[in-house]
This record gives structure tokens, sequence and C-alpha cells, in this order.
């Protein structure tokens, strides 16, 4: 798994790349804590280079959206596809976030 | 025949081989030995080699110098006394020719000249038959030493004309030194004679009338060139101008014949080539071709510009290097002594370098057979081996810690998976195991198998009666793994099945659970639950998904299919969350596969997936057997597809058949 950062203007796009799974679940869980303590709120996360996702996965995505509902930020997801897409649906994680076709539209989402 | 070249490459190869081994198999002790005094002695012979080699050069310089000397010397001595000589008939024949002297004159003059003179042995005047008139045929009086006395030949008795030393100043018009000589006449000895011719001018025309000689015994000359000493056998030699040998240590060689005869004797060119050059009046070295006693010699040769003879100073080359062996003889056990004395120290030093070194060899062996509490010898020094010791002494004391840390972490785990093989009793002893378990089990069949991918896993199953004749069947997957995802499933499956036997349906149950685990949800766990309710007098499933895996239904018409359901959020993510009640009937004989994420995500050695396609397939062809016969093949289906690659999640797999009323 690979993560890269890039901070737009109103949000921050975490692009993350190859396979989130029990043993890298937690990288990209401290990688956005760090983020939430630097004070991010806003977080899109590109997963259109994410293969495969784990229940450790979710469990860590789930951690970072409550976290991120305490201190009222918001966790979007753009280029959710394939597999990934199927595991969001599957375990109904696709209904709990705003899922956008590219990091842009989920930009013009948050205004 | 290549055989055969290749056996002594591999010799010397193995030879070369054998000495690194050797030395790399030797103490430090005999290494510094080894070197220190290698390259001692080297150097030594280095700075040997160069003082023999400068020493010898000056020596040999030196000796060639005092050679040169010493033939240049006698070669002035000779010619001192040959110039005396010269000097007494040249005197002679300046008073012959300028006066007139009476026969009584020449006389007196003739015998002062051999009485005054040390160096003249004898003198004679010899004129021209018949040159002092008609009536005196023959005048050529002599007077010669002997004993002491001068004695004096009849100047009147008949003379002979033909020796050389009258015939050749007559021929050549000049005063010469004759050959050397053995006189038969009166002297009895070796002589040579300087003859100055006379004449007298008349009508402007020089007239010969006789010459005027002063002999010179050579045994005089000897005496001079057997005074050369040089070195322990050096000598000299004179040779006259035409290459006879006139002094020599070897009197047998004296007027026996000329240099030029030795070197035909001995057949030797060198020598001939030598004696050419002498003769011609050069001077220079050269080495020596013979001598007596067969060693290389050296030569020096100069003339003697008077006479053209020629002196020759012989010394062997061998004696040349005698001061420098002596010299070298002292420098040698000098040498030797010190290389003695640097190798005792060498020793001395490299046994005090090593005695705690090997005492540490000693005592690391130990260490190394696992005695960490051999005890180490003293550090007495603050040197490398003091360090080496110190450090040692630390390792010692970490490596016991250490081995204390990993007793200890060994029993630890020994302790915990002791623990775990009993916490998997547990789980194992959670989950039903009495298939089918309840009346009203004519009506239906149910197989289930779980495979957790540590000792204790997420994943679990049930299935339990709710009144006489419903069902009610889970199969859930928490997420994560090990001991938390157990506990998680623990209270999970604890939760359904209480909640599920109030008689709710599958979304009522869901929500309740959903919301007590959701309450107060810190580890962020959740679990994914498929759970359907079977009336076994009608084969109608009422069911809902909370973020499970569709499950596949198996047709009587032997279709095989997913069920898309409408998947709620899995349990424990988030309070509130709703959940959609589905429903579908089986026909007697029609079977519902359930199944975790672990059956479509296991992972063949080249990383491929078995996927939903594969489990489709897979469960097409056992379409017609019971449940006991599918989810046995299953699970070896996915086992036989992994083909050894690590489990990374628990598989579970349930089958349900409505067998009808």
């Amino acid at each position: 798994m690979d993560i890269q950062v890039r901070k737009e203007k109103n949000a921050t796009i975490v692009a993350v790349t190859g396979k989130m799974d029990a043993v890298t679940a937690p990288d990209y869980e401290q990688q956005l804590r760090r983020l939430m303590d630097e004070g991010e709120k806003t977080f899109v996360n590109d997963f259109s280079g994410l293969v495969y996702i784990s229940s450790a996965g979710l469990r860590s995505i789930l951690a970072t959206a409550k976290a991120l509902k305490a201190v009222e930020g918001r966790l979007l997801f753009s280029g959710v596809t394939g597999p990934v897409k199927d595991v969001f649906e599957i375990s109904g994680f696709g209904s709990l976030f705003q899922l956008h076709d590219s990091p842009d539209t989920a930009l013009k989402s948050v205004g | 025949m290549s055989g055969g070249r290749e056996i002594p490459a591999r010799g010397r190869s193995l030879s070369r081989e054998g000495v690194t081994a050797i030395l790399r198999n030797r103490g430090i002790a005999f290494k510094l030995i080894l070197l220190c005094c290698a390259s001692s002695a080297f150097i030594f012979l280095v700075i040997f080699g160069y003082t023999y080699r400068f020493s010898r050069d000056t020596i040999e310089k030196d000796t060639r110098e005092r050679a040169e000397n010493l033939a240049r010397n006698a070669v002035s001595r000779i010619e001192t006394i040959l110039n005396a000589v010269e000097n007494v008939p040249e005197g002679m024949a300046s008073a012959l020719e300028n006066c007139s002297l009476t026969r009584e004159e020449m006389l007196r003059m003739l015998r002062a000249s051999v009485a005054e003179n040390p160096e003249v042995y004898g003198a004679i005047l010899a004129f021209e038959p018949h040159a002092l008139g008609r009536k005196t045929r023959y005048f050529a009086p002599y007077f010669h030493k002997h004993d002491g006395a001068i004695l004096a030949t009849d100047p009147y008795a008949p003379a002979h004309y033909d020796w050389e030393w009258y015939q050749t100043p007559k021929r050549l018009r000049k005063a010469v030194w004759s050959e050397p000589y053995f006189d038969t006449g009166f002297g009895k000895i070796i002589m040579s004679t300087y003859s100055v011719p006379l004449y007298r001018t008349a009508g402007g025309v020089d007239r010969f009338r006789g010459v005027v000689t002063a002999d010179i015994s050579l045994e005089q000359l000897s005496d001079i060139v057997s005074s050369i000493r040089i070195l322990h056998s050096g000598f000299g030699i004179l040779i006259s101008k035409k290459g006879t040998v006139v002094t020599h240590p070897d009197k047998s060689l004296i007027m026996t014949g000329t240099i030029f005869d030795l070197a035909r004797k001995r057949g030797d060119p060198r020598l001939a080539d030598l004696g050419r050059r002498m003769v011609a009046g050069e001077s220079g070295f050269a080495p020596f071709p013979i001598l007596a006693a067969g060693k290389q010699s050296w030569v020096y040769y100069a003339p003697i510009p008077s006479s053209s003879w020629s002196l020759a100073v012989i010394f062997p080359e061998d004696e040349l290097a005698e001061d420098i062996i002596a010299l070298h003889r002292v420098v040698i056990v000098l040498g030797c002594a010190g290389l003695l004395l640097l190798f005792l120290a060498v020793i001395l030093i490299a046994r005090s370098i090593t005695k705690p070194l090997r005492a540490m060899a000693t005592a690391t062996e130990a260490i190394a057979d696992g005695d960490l509490d051999v005890e180490l010898p003293p550090a007495t020094s603050r040197d490398e081996v003091g360090k080496l010791t110190e450090s040692f002494r630390s390792m010692k004391l970490s490596l016991k810690d250490h081995i204390r840390q990993a007793a200890e972490a060994a029993a630890e785990r020994e302790r915990i998976n002791g623990e775990l093989a009993i916490a998997r009793d547990i789980q194992m002893n959670i989950l039903p195991t009495e298939f089918p378990p309840a009346p009203p089990r004519d009506r239906y069949d149910l197989r289930a198998f779980i495979e957790p991918a540590k000792e204790v896993g997420g994943d679990f199953y049930d299935f339990f009666p709710i009144d006489e004749d419903r069902l009610c069947f889970v199969v859930a997957d928490v997420s994560g793994k090990g001991v938390p995802a157990a506990l998680f499933m623990a209270v999970s499956m604890t939760l359904l099945k209480a909640t599920a036997r109030q008689g709710l349906q599958p979304e009522e149950i869901f929500a309740r659970v959903n919301d007590e685990l959701s309450r107060e949800n810190r580890v962020n766990m959740f679990v994914t639950v498929f759970c359907g309710i079977l009336d076994t007098r009608t084969g109608e499933v009422v069911f809902a998904n909370a973020g499970h895996n569709h499950p596949l239904v198996l047709r009587k018409t032997g279709a095989v299919s997913f069920i898309k359901t409408v998947n709620g959020l899995a349990l424990g993510v988030m309070e509130d969350a709703p959940y959609r009640r589905e429903t579908l009937r089986l026909e007697p004989g029609e079977s519902l596969f359930l199944y975790t994420d672990g059956v479509t995500e296991a992972m063949n050695p080249a990383d491929v997936l078995f996927g939903d396609d594969r489990l489709r397939e897979e469960l097409q062809t056992l379409a017609g057997g019971g449940p006991d016969s599918i989810a046995t093949a299953i699970m070896e289906q996915v086992k036989e597809f992994a083909s050894g690659a690590p489990q990374s999640d628990d598989i579970t797999v349930m089958a349900v058949r409505y067998k009808g009323v």
C-alpha cells in the first residue's frame, strides 16, 4: 500500500494505492490521524488506485470517520470502483459515505 | 598429455594454498615473528647488498688507482735510469763529433763513463773498419763492470758488426735501445744496449763512422719491477717493444719468448690482443685472461716512452674482494646477532600480547559452548586486549540478560499458546456441532464448517429453532482476526441468539443487536451478518443482510445464482442503521449456500483469488448433493485451490436444504 497526500484549498486528498488489509490499514489510520492533528478536517480518499480492501481496512476507515465526526470534519471518497466498490456495497459502507467519481467532483461538493 | 601438463599446475596452486593455510592457521605470535624477522632480514639484506656493492666499487676503484700509481711510479723510475744511461753515450757521441780526440783520450773517456755511472753496466765505442785511418782496421774498445772492477777488452781485436746494437742505429740513423739480449761475449747477463750513431760531416754529407753505446743490466730493472707489490699476489712484468718478456716473477719466462708466443702456446687471442696494445704504447685497464692458479685477474699497462717498452701490473680479482669480505663477515655476524635479538624481543612481545588473548580464547570457547558463568581473565591494561576483555565482559552479561529474556518470552509465549488453545476449544464449543440440530429435522438438512486462520477467529455460524416450525440460521464475519475478533464474535453471537429467540424478524434482530454493538464501540469493530429464518412448513425464507456476502441459492432446475440482497450496514458501525427484510421461497430439494469472504478471497500462491465465479461454478457441479457433501466439497476445493499458500482469513461455509413437509 502506498499513500500520497495532496493538500488542496478546502480539503486534503489522500490517494491510496495497492492493498489495504490488516497489515497496511494501520498505516492509513495513523497517517490520517497525524493530518488531523495538524488541523486538517476535510479529507477526500482517492481510491482509484486501490485494488483490494479487507474488513480491517473498513475498520480503519470507520475509526477515522468517527474521529472526524467528533471534530466536525468530513470524509469523502472518490474512485471507489471494482472489488473495492463491491466491498463497500456489500458491507453497507457505501451508504455511510459520499462516493464521487473523481477528487475534483468531491472537492466541488465540499464547496 | 593434457592431464600430464595439468598435474604440476595443480601441484603449484595446492602448495600456494598450503602456504596460505599454514599462515592462516598459525597464531598471532608466529605471524608477528615471521613478519618482523622477514622484513628485518629483508631490510638488512638490502643495506648489506648496497654497502657491499658500494664498498666493492670503492675498493676496486682504489685498487685500480693504486695499480695505476704503482705502474706510473715504476715507469718513471725505469725512465730515470734509462735516461741516465742514454745520457752517457749521447755525451760521448757529442764529444767525439765535436772534438778531435786521441785514441788514449777516447779510451779514458769510455772507461770513465762506465766507472762513474752506476746505472751503466758496460760501454763500447765501435768504429767502422778503417774509420780511424788506413793502418787501423778495427777499433772497438769495451769496458764493463765485473765484481766491482772495470774490465777492458782489447780495442784492436777483430770485431763483429752484425750485432743488433750496431746495425739498427746505423740503418735507422738514430739512437735506439736494442731488444734485450743475453750477452754471450763478456757480461753473461741479460742486457739492453743504447746505441748512438757517430757521424763525420764532410762536404755537406754526414758519413757514418760507428756507434757509441751503453749497456744496462736488466737485473736492475727487474728489481724495480719486482718491487711492485699489489694486494697479495699482484706483480709487475716488463715487455720489450717486440713483446719479449723482460721481467717476470716466473724466471722461466724471461727472455724465452714474446707475449705473442705465450698467447699462441696457450691459444688465447685476448692475451695476444693485450700484447699488441702494450707494444703499440697504449695504456689502460683490461681483464687479464690468464694468471697462475687460474684466477680471474686485472691488468694495468703503461708504456715506457724512451725505450718503447711496456710495463704491466697484474692483480687477481678475488683479492680485491678480500677486504670487503672481511668487513662484511663482521657485518653479517652483527646482522645475524641483531636478528636473533629482534627474534627474541618479538617472541617476548608476541607472548605478552597473545597470553591474555589466549586466555580470552579459552574463556570465549566456554561461552560459545553455553557456559555464560565462565570467569573472563582480568583486564590488566587499557590497551586493545583490555578493551576487548571489557567488551566480552559486557557481551557476556548482555547475552545472559538476553537469554533470560528469551527464556521468559518463550515461557510467556507457551503460556499464551496454551491459553489460545483453550480459547480455541471454547470458541469451537460455542458453535453448534449437532447437524441438523433440532426438530423438525426431517424437513430440512444443514451442514456448516469453520476454519479459523489463527488459533481463534472472528467468523461464526449459528442455527437454532425459534419455535416448532422455524429455524434461524446465521453466518457472520467480525472485522479483523485473532483474539480481539474472537471476543467480539462471542459477544455478537450471544446477542444475536438471545435476540432471535424472542421471535423477532431478521431486520428487527439486526436493529437491536446493531444498537447494542454500536453503543460505546470504542474499538470500532463490526460484524457482517447474514441471518435467515426458514419456515419448514412452506419453505419460505425471510432474511436480512447486514453487510455480508451475497448467499447463493441452488434451485431444483440446477440453476445456481447469487441472491442480490439489499445490504444494510454491518452491525456495530453506527446506531440506528436501517435494515430491510427480504423473502424467498425454497422448493423441497432446493438449498441455500452461505459463506464468509475467507472463501471467495482465498488466494493461491500466484495471488489469484478464488472468486465469486469459481464458487458459483463449483456449486453448480454440486447442485444435486446434500448440504454435507456441498459444504465438505467447497472446503476441500478452497484448500486445494490455495495449494499451500498461507490462509489469511477465517473460512466459513454453511449449506441449508429444504426437504419439504
